[in-house]
């Protein structure tokens, strides 16, 4: 085990580190992850690109439709650069975007001190990634300093990096006992969950979302590079949000229909306030949580094969909304208010469809409310090769048993659960947003 | 585990009902003048009003439900009845697009809302001789009424055949001899499988008496029933240990068989069940998933070979004149089960999913999926519609 000494004294965002000079031969290389690599180069091109960095709500153009993501400025098919400074993470209001990638890591630093650094270092990249730029030219002193991915110059292509915590983290390794957020848990098993140990939890877990899969793929290899002996995957899965056909704002899931509709208006600031992020001084959570969001996400195999053998009609009243068009059995338009009141009976939106149980639109239940951003995903078959396909739902919220256990709960036994699987996912808290060039990822946390 | 039962017994009513006025709504058969060709609006006064189409071809109806209720409108030929298009579950103020391609023949809008009886609207006639949609005679609640009568009595005596079973195994089990009572698992555990459980047909019993440890973890005390015993069976559990789960399952079954007799079966459920049990063996038995430790999950699709036919047969004469793709589905299932059943050794037992080759399983999940896919009209035809009691 090498010893804290090759640690870098560097500071992360000392702005003339340069690139770094790798470690003599036979000299223990475990640390590269470690901000010497990488730390200079993203200081320098941080000034520019962040400079636009200022309310959490100002996100790609803040489009006026909650769920719209329509008025992106697309240049050259790449998405402008997302301020990556702020009060809240940049990542978590947006609709979603093309790509994501979901990653779950087991912290494998050594003590306290060199948790932090990788948390600086996660920061570093992901401040350089999200800005872009040319990475540093290592010459003749080894490999290239980038996958080449991308091309010579980093493109931000919109991209967001959503970092956060799981309640694992706050065992006695790291003596995080007292720091762990109030309501973070490990994942329940809901009656219809199968869970697979292997694709849940982590230590750790990061977002990667940009307008295309080579820039969530080149973040990766980056962020993982520069990280290497202090963390370790556990699990991970690639998804995307589909164009919204045929045309509109809400992009479609794999069983066809519209996904994302009802969510709060991230435009207002009293609902997300009230809603997705933990508010300063709420009761029994360490101060540093402020700002954050519990993170929620759950990876869920969709049987499309099953599901195409149903007929339209069936299929309506199973999920509450017309497939075609959107709109609930007793609307007129995509984001009309289904009058529930109205139908005690459920003769037009069955008293158990998945829009009815999941949000009831009452008092009661405007409290539950969650900030939902699923993606699909698709990858490959399964034992008897039909497609493994289905959702990556994540959601973001104040309160994980207030507000996603609570819809979950009412979802139990829906008639949708014969379609689905819930096998992998995770409690998280994203952290609060970096606030500036010399803030870091839970620096508050690990203070 | 879900279900997928929508209540009928609203409409049932309103179906059964006399509806001696109804005809009266069948005015001016002609395809001149009324509203604008795409737009139908429907109340529970009116059930279209007279419209007209351009000619064959397809078509766009905007059903504008300006009821005060949810209803169901169907576009039907009215010499008999047959269903041309339908959308369900329209809501007050609510426009729906209704497509179809436009034969030529007669039309007419059947108009179902909730607490009323079924209206039709005006009889327009589409000239020429043009082929356009199928028209499809449906199928009524008091068509189904007597076949899912049939269908509890059925399952009631497999039930019964059932309950000793469970109770040799219980009894095996006790006694401490691990061989036979395996074998008895099986036995039962098959006789279970072709009652087609599939997705919560039996409630409650289903997680109690065959419920998978997905939710709750294989230590669960929690998790009871066929595949708890399976786990226990062939993973070096002591039988001493699995009396109690073989009691309590004996005890399960007998409740299941006492219990059922009383319910009432959701008439959707019978065509939807057809190729749910089917569904349910590829999810679960051909996987692998539902193998804890016997190996018999090609067995098990076999039973629910079994289940299906049963409400096959019922709904035969139903499916017959209306779904031509039913040999298909017979001599799918013929050939699935053909495929499964030289899995079978001499001794009874039978190769598990996971030993097969790579050539066999491919044959055997092609054959399912491909009788799937016949399977699949049955639910959507068998689906109980209301309609004028002319018919």
């Amino acid at each position: 085990m090498p010893s804290d000494s090759t640690l870098s004294p560097d500071s992360p965002d000392s702005p003339d580190s340069g690139p770094a000079v790798p470690a003599a031969p036979g000299a223990p290389a475990r640390r590269s992850f470690l901000r010497g690599l990488a730390g200079g180069v993203a200081g320098g091109v941080i000034a520019g690109g962040a400079a636009g960095a200022a309310a959490g709500y100002a996100y790609r153009g803040a489009p006026a439709d909650p769920a719209a993501a329509a008025d992106e400025v697309i240049v050259d098919g790449l998405l402008p650069a997302v301020p990556f400074h702020g009060k809240y993470q940049a990542g978590i209001l947006p609709a979603p975007s093309r790509s994501t990638m979901v990653v779950s890591f087991n912290a494998t630093a050594q003590g306290k001190a060199e948790l932090v650094d990788l948390f600086r270092t996660v920061t570093d990249r992901a401040r350089f990634l999200t800005a872009g730029g040319p990475p540093p030219v290592v010459g003749i002193n080894g490999p290239p300093s980038d996958s080449g991915v991308l091309g010579p110059t980093v493109a931000p292509d919109g991209l967001t990096v959503t970092f956060g915590v799981g309640s694992t983290l706050f065992d006695d390794r790291y003596g995080l006992a007292s720091a762990r957020p109030r309501r973070l848990v490990p994942m329940t098993s809901f009656p219809n969950d199968d869970l697979d140990p292997a694709q849940c939890g982590g230590d750790l877990i990061l977002q990667l979302s940009a307008g295309n899969a080579d820039t969530v793929v080149h973040a990766l290899r980056d962020i993982a590079k520069n990280t290497r002996g202090g963390m370790q995957a556990n699990w991970r899965i690639d998804g995307f949000a589909s164009p919204a056909r045929p045309a509109g704002t809400v992009p479609r899931n794999m069983l066809g229909f519209m996904d994302g509709i009802a969510n709060p208006s991230v435009t207002s600031r009293a609902a997300m306030d009230s809603l997705v992020w933990v508010e300063p001084g709420t009761a029994g959570e360490p101060a540093w949580t402020a700002h954050g969001s519990y993170f929620v996400v759950r990876l869920i195999r969709m049987f499309v094969e099953f599901w195409d053998r149903v007929d339209v009609g069936e299929q309506e009243t199973m999920i509450g909304r017309r497939r075609a068009s959107g709109y609930p059995l007793d609307g007129d338009s995509v984001y009309a208010t289904p009058d529930y009141a109205a139908d005690p009976t459920g003769d037009i939106v069955p008293l158990t469809a998945h829009i009815r149980l999941a949000n009831p639109r009452t008092a009661q239940s405007a409290p539950s409310q969650i900030l939902r951003r699923a993606y699909n995903y698709d990858r490959g078959l399964d034992q008897v090769g039909d497609l493994d396909m289905g959702l990556i739902f994540t959601c973001f919220q104040q309160d994980i048993g207030r507000q996603f256990a609570a819809v979950q709960t009412r979802l139990i036994g829906e008639p949708l659960v014969d379609y689905i699987s819930p096998f992998g996912g995770g409690y998280f808290l994203a952290l609060p947003g970096v606030t500036g060039p010399s803030d870091y990822y839970g620096r508050t946390m690990l203070a | 585990m879900g279900t997928r039962r929508l209540r009928v017994a609203a409409q049932f009513a309103a179906a059964g009902a006399a509806l001696a006025a109804s005809l009266a709504a069948c005015s001016s058969g002609s395809s001149g003048g009324g509203q604008p060709a795409n737009e139908i609006t429907v109340s529970s006064s009116e059930c279209g009003g007279s419209w007209r189409v351009p000619g064959p071809g397809w078509h766009t109806f905007e059903i504008n439900n300006q009821g005060t209720t949810g209803a169901e409108i169907d576009l039907v030929d009215p010499a008999d009845g047959a269903i041309y298009a339908e959308v369900e579950n329209t809501g007050p103020a609510t426009v729906t697009p209704m497509t179809l391609d436009i034969g030529s023949g007669k039309y007419a809008f059947l108009c179902s809302f909730s607490d009323y009886d079924p209206q039709q609207g005006a009889v327009v006639t589409v000239p020429g001789h043009a082929t356009g949609t199928p028209a499809i005679l449906p199928i009524t609640y008091n068509d189904l009424i007597p076949l899912a009568k049939k269908y509890v009595t059925e399952e009631e005596v497999a039930i019964k055949v059932l309950a000793p079973e469970t109770a040799a195994l219980s009894a095996a089990v006790e006694s401490g001899n691990l061989a036979t009572a395996r074998r008895d698992w099986l036995t039962a555990h098959l006789q279970y499988e072709t009652l087609g459980d599939a997705y919560g047909a039996f409630g409650n019993f289903d997680t109690e008496i065959d419920g998978r440890a997905d939710a709750v973890g294989v230590n669960s005390p929690q998790w009871t029933g066929f595949y708890r015993l399976e786990y226990g069976l062939w993973h070096g559990q002591s039988l001493k240990s699995l009396a109690p789960v073989a009691a309590t399952l004996n005890r399960d079954v007998d409740q299941l068989a006492t219990w059922w007799p009383t319910q009432e079966v959701t008439l959707s459920d019978l065509g939807r069940r057809a190729h749910e049990v089917i569904e349910n063996a590829l999810e679960f038995q051909l996987t692998g998933h539902d193998d804890y430790g016997s190996g018999s999950t090609l067995a098990s699709t076999v039973a629910a070979i079994a289940a299906s036919r049963v409400l096959l047969a019922l709904l035969h004469p139903l499916l017959a004149p209306r779904y031509p793709g039913l040999p298909s589905v017979y001599t799918g299932l013929d050939q699935l089960q053909s495929l499964l059943e030289q899995e079978r050794r001499p001794s009874g037992w039978w190769v598990a999913e996971s030993a097969l080759s790579v050539s066999q399983r491919q044959a055997i999940d092609a054959a399912c999926g491909q009788v799937l896919q016949e399977l699949a009209p049955i639910a959507a035809i068998t689906e109980p519609r209301n309609t004028l009691n002319a018919f």
